[in-house]
């Protein structure tokens, strides 16, 4: 597999007037797997992805995908990619099909011939010749999904193509972008609001704050990132704290209920928890209930982006 | 690419089977009409085919057809970007500007497939119903027919396109465009009063002498002019497609 990432972006920014929609975000993202591009609303998700789509220009900085300059050379970057900005959008008065071919006729004779395949790919095949203003939402979405494979792509670029869907619709679209990955070795760029969708889907994870990149890792390294506690209710709250307190690899105690106390510890794992239980018991302190603690996603997503108030990004032209 | 687009612009049944069905009905009136005075006053309309149907098919289908052009020019120039479907266009890599000529070629074939029927079945009645031989006509008054039905209608339809490509709003590119052909167009008709020769090189009476009027500048330079204006909105509509952001 080619080792170099399919998208790289030096330090882009993009204003608006006086607003920094995106400002100075610097990443590689690596192909072959998928990466959740997290964000409030208004962090300027939407206004990165238009602009490594060449639908709009970066006000500094550079970007590559596919190993091509975008916007200087981006027909080629183009060929091999598939997109949903926002939301998708089609002739309602023609049917799925015809959508399809529509987009076909700009990608290539050779778009026509995946047309079927798109329309299995997205289990959309039995609605392929009603007119899309008939489709539901969730139909839009796979449907527009199915327009992006038309370019058989290496890189997907979705933006909140989950938004709309029930639960089992996001399941089955998580199906679906994980085969993408796994099954076809394609590169999934998401863009998100909703952590847990993002958390079941992605590989890699980064976040956004007012434009800015805050966060790049993994799932995995985003998570262990966050605070490790070990929770414990005991009958003596107070003389526990203080054993606990002086127990090397304890760097704090918090009390958030009374007898209950969260206990700050370098790493989570089995033989710190068995090192509390054990100090405690020997102090004759009687333990109720322990639990390990790490921070879910969700969590350390709040406390990255807690506080600021992003400033709102303009809607693009439509 | 010039054949999706043209599958976009005929798909919009309200424009385009409106203007198919529009002037259509106006050559049935026009041929109703004929028959209903023929039958009054025999001696006075003697002709309901041959020349009297042929000023009734060029009158209808020019006014109405023109109408219709206008309606689908406007929306093959805005509609992308009010529904949100030009970024996905913009998306699959094609140059802009060649998205714009090839929609422009849609727009053309799209207009002359709307007027072809009402025209086809006007000339046809020009020839069946039944006329003296003073009505008759010859080859080259339909020539003069064909070319200004179809000539008027496209070349509106096509500063409509420009006009909704700069507008980016169906409504208000529908509205603009109206309001160019039947005020705008005629009020630059006063730059006459001042002279004459810039008078003669305003779009309407320029487009009134490429179809075979008899007054005015001279033909080449009345074709350049109608071109030029063209040109003035296209270009207009071109440049507003490349630079924008979607």
């Amino acid at each position: 597999m080619n080792a170099e990432p399919i998208i790289r972006l030096g330090a882009v920014t993009k204003r608006f007037g006086r607003t920094v929609a995106v400002d100075d975000v610097t990443i590689d993202v690596p192909r072959g797997r998928c990466l959740g591009w997290l964000g409030p609303n208004g962090s300027g998700k939407t206004t990165l992805i238009r602009c490594m789509l060449g639908l709009a220009r970066v006000s500094a900085g550079t970007i590559e995908v596919r190993g091509r300059e975008v916007p200087r050379d981006v027909r080629e970057a183009l060929a091999g990619v598939g997109a949903i900005v926002e939301e998708p959008r089609f002739y309602p008065y023609l049917s799925g099909r015809r959508n399809l071919e529509v987009a076909a006729g700009f990608v290539g004779r050779e778009a026509f011939g995946r047309i079927d395949d798109a329309f299995g790919r997205v289990d959309l095949a039995a609605a392929a010749g009603t007119a899309v203003k008939k489709y539901s939402l969730g139909m839009r979405q796979r449907l527009g999904v199915a327009r992006s494979l038309l370019t058989d792509p290496e890189l997907l670029i979705l933006d909140e193509p989950s938004n709309g869907l029930d639960p089992a619709g996001m399941a089955e679209f998580r199906r679906m972008i994980r085969s993408f990955v796994e099954q076809d070795g394609r590169t999934v760029f998401i863009s998100s609001h909703l952590l847990d969708e993002v958390e079941k889907i992605a590989d890699d994870i980064a976040i956004v704050q007012a434009g800015s990149l805050v966060v790049h890792g993994t799932v995995a390294e985003l998570v262990a990132g966050g605070a490790a506690t070990v929770r414990v209710r005991v009958d003596e709250p107070e003389r526990a704290r203080a054993v606990l307190g002086a127990l090397r690899f304890v760097s704090g105690v918090q009390a958030p209920e009374p007898r209950t106390l969260d206990v700050s510890v370098e790493r989570v794992d089995d033989e710190s928890s068995m090192a509390i239980t054990r100090a405690l018991v020997e102090s004759g302190i009687g333990v109720a209930e322990i639990l390990q603690r790490r921070e879910s996603l969700e969590e350390r997503f709040l406390e990255i982006t807690r506080g600021e108030e992003p400033p709102p990004v303009p809607e693009p032209p439509s | 690419m010039t054949r999706a687009l043209f599958r976009t612009i005929v798909g919009r049944k309200g424009s385009f089977l409106g203007t198919v069905g529009v002037t259509l009905g106006a050559v049935i009136v026009v041929a109703v009409v004929l028959a209903v005075v023929h039958g009054l006053r025999p001696g006075r309309n003697p002709s309901i085919g041959g020349q009297p149907m042929l000023d009734g098919v060029s009158g209808a289908v020019w006014l109405l057809g023109g109408v219709g052009a206008i309606v689908i020019g406007a929306l093959a120039g805005s509609y992308d970007v009010a529904q949100g479907t030009m970024r996905y266009l913009v998306l699959t890599g094609v140059r802009r500007i060649g998205l714009y000529v090839a929609r422009t070629m849609a727009l053309v074939a799209a207009v002359l497939l709307a007027l072809l029927p009402a025209l086809v079945l006007g000339l046809a009645l020009v020839f069946l119903l039944p006329h003296e031989a003073e009505a008759n006509v010859n080859a080259s008054e339909v020539g003069d027919v064909v070319w200004t039905c179809f000539l008027w209608p496209t070349v509106f339809a096509v500063i409509a396109m420009g006009i909704g490509s700069l507008l980016r709003s169906n409504g208000a590119a529908v509205a603009i465009s109206l309001f160019f052909a039947f005020a705008a167009a005629p009020l630059l008709g006063l730059v006459s009063a001042a002279s004459e020769t810039l008078g003669n090189l305003m779009l309407l009476p320029a487009l009134d002498r490429v179809t075979g009027g008899n007054h005015g500048a001279p033909i080449a330079a009345a074709a350049a002019a109608v071109i030029g204006w063209v040109a003035l909105f296209w270009c207009a509509g071109a440049v507003r497609i490349n630079r924008d952001e979607y």
